[in-house]
């Protein structure tokens, strides 16, 4: 008895998988990217937004217990009107660079980042969701302490798209900031560095805690060079409707900033600056 | 002599007197190195910051020549900054230190060698009140240049500052053997230590404060240490000096029991 060849049986002829088409956007790709840093984030909520919210909350306690001698800072408005908004800036800005560089440097060096690489996305895709997600992160932050303050303060609201515009315009920048140091860094240390010689230095000489009066009238245009002020005063400017530099000024300053630091982030990606052997 | 003679004997273990010296040693010169090594985030940073805090809150708060009690708004501000960056960087180094071993597992490392409790304990403490001590001086210093602190009492101002650096360092190696992870340690950073250095009068007079939460205040620890720290340069206190000489103290002694008791019992350390 020979034995027979048994052949499988036949198949019904079906097509060979293929490739995933994309359009002109991994919205897919896109989307996770998004989420993936936008769900470190609200996991680490204790961290990310419990911990600025106490500190903003501390901030405007101790400035009200410190200055109870002292009423108006502007004719009209309130210390704590005055200084609220300057502190929400303050924390969102934080807030965004951080939701940025962190999980940028994170995945660097725990040789994760390749995964982002790997995937079908285009360099501008990659900046995409590392900005928005970032950008998300601050606004989450800033919310949440507004809201908080609204609890203390009494805050008047002048021009809400105002806000709305430079609250955006504010987080993106920094998460730009953010993108930028995360792929400059290659160990912690240089985040560090970054954020302590460069973004808090910016954030606290920023006008948000004082006016330019106390100032010497020498020293005031370096403010000008301080995207943070404009930050905060356009911000300002949509509660109280008072600013100390013209708000297209700073809404151009900001608008600017935003373009050509995402121009340089996209080049940085497509180059692979310190993320491509 | 000839050289096999050596090895005639056995080798005998290393006799380790009523205190291993070495050992001590050793552990606290780790616990130095972990920071000086990288000395930008450790000690430049917090002097950096501070000097921020300082200008803000003399630009918002010290103009045209503002007084608290009596003070320059400056001079009044500066001693408590000073304490605040102090505790905040030995709570730091120790609560990083222990949580960091044990998250990465090399706990076993100070487990294992034979370090008693009191050794493990003072080994790791000794390394976070030298991080507070010299992050006090390195700002103290720069701050002497910007304002006019003058000194009153140096004793005081030894006193506090070695005191407020033993407290946190003490409350950090607790923390750190308490929380398994890094967001524990943010968590009490955040919602306790932060807010207890804030609110303990390094920015305004306790006198300012509702009645009420006068009384609160004087259960703060920290609000003696900013107090006497600040007395020992300007020579002005919002309390009595020599209740908090005694406060510190104690709670000092209390917080050293504690961990110590941690290290021996192997709380949250071991199996």
């Amino acid at each position: 008895m020979t034995p027979v060849a048994r052949r499988p049986p036949a198949r019904p002829a079906a097509d060979p998988p293929r490739p995933r088409r994309f359009g002109w956007i991994n919205w897919r790709g896109l989307w996770t990217l998004y989420w993936r840093d936008a769900f470190r984030y609200l996991r680490y909520g204790v961290e990310s937004i419990g911990g600025p919210a106490v500190s903003s909350l501390l901030f405007l306690a101790v400035f009200s217990l410190a200055l109870d001698g002292r009423g108006e800072m502007v004719p009209g408005v309130t210390l704590v009107q005055f200084i609220a908004p300057g502190i929400v800036v303050f924390s969102l800005t934080h807030s965004a660079f951080e939701s940025a560089a962190v999980p940028i440097i994170y995945d660097k060096l725990e040789g994760m980042i390749g995964d982002v690489i790997g995937a079908p996305l285009t360099p501008l895709e990659i900046t995409a969701g590392y900005l928005l997600s970032a950008t998300g992160n601050g606004l989450v932050t800033g919310t949440v302490i507004l809201a908080l303050m609204a609890v203390f303060v009494e805050l008047p609201l002048h021009a809400p798209l105002i806000v709305l515009g430079f609250a955006v315009a504010a987080s993106a920048l920094f998460a730009l900031v953010g993108i930028v140091v995360g792929l400059w860094s290659e160990r912690w240390d240089n985040y560090s560095a970054a954020d302590t010689f460069l973004i808090m230095p910016l954030g606290l000489l920023s006008g948000a805690f004082f006016t330019l009066e106390g100032v010497p009238e020498g020293a005031r245009w370096l403010f000008d060079l301080n995207p943070v002020f404009h930050a905060v005063q356009g911000f300002r400017y949509g509660f109280i409707g008072v600013a100390e530099a013209p708000v297209a000024v700073s809404a151009a300053v900001l608008v600017g900033l935003d373009l050509v630091l995402a121009a340089l982030a996209w080049r940085l990606f497509a180059l692979g600056y310190k993320i491509k052997p | 002599m000839d050289p096999s003679s050596l090895f005639d004997r056995p080798p005998t273990p290393r006799a380790i007197g009523a205190v291993n010296w070495r050992g001590l040693w050793t552990l606290y010169s780790k616990e130095v190195r972990r920071f000086v090594s990288v000395f930008t985030q450790t000690l430049l940073a917090p002097m950096v910051t501070t000097l921020l805090f300082l200008a803000i809150f003399t630009l918002a708060l010290g103009g045209a020549g503002r007084v608290v009690e009596g003070v320059d708004f400056v001079r009044f501000l500066a001693p408590g900054l000073i304490m605040m960056s102090l505790m905040q960087n030995a709570f730091a180094n120790t609560s990083s230190s222990i949580v960091m071993a044990k998250v990465q597992g090399n706990i076993v490392d100070l487990l294992m060698p034979p370090l008693s409790a009191t050794e493990l304990n003072l080994g790791i403490a000794g390394g976070g009140i030298t991080r507070g001590l010299m992050v006090g001086v390195a700002t103290g210093l720069a701050m002497w240049a910007f304002v006019p602190l003058g000194l009153h009492a140096p004793l005081a101002v030894i006193y506090f500052a070695l005191n407020g650096a033993i407290m946190l360092a003490f409350l950090g190696v607790a923390a750190g053997i308490w929380a398994d992870r890094f967001d524990h340690i943010a968590a009490v950073t955040n919602f306790v230590i932060v807010p207890l250095s804030f609110l303990s009068g390094t920015f305004y007079s306790i006198s300012r404060l509702p009645p009420e939460w006068q009384v609160v205040a004087q259960f703060n620890p920290f609000f003696y240490l900013i107090d006497g720290l600040r007395y020992g340069f300007i020579g002005r206190s919002d309390g009595l000096l020599g209740v908090g000489v005694v406060v510190v103290l104690a709670v000092n002694v209390g917080l050293w029991l504690l961990t110590q008791r941690m290290f021996a019992t192997g709380y949250r350390l071991k199996p």
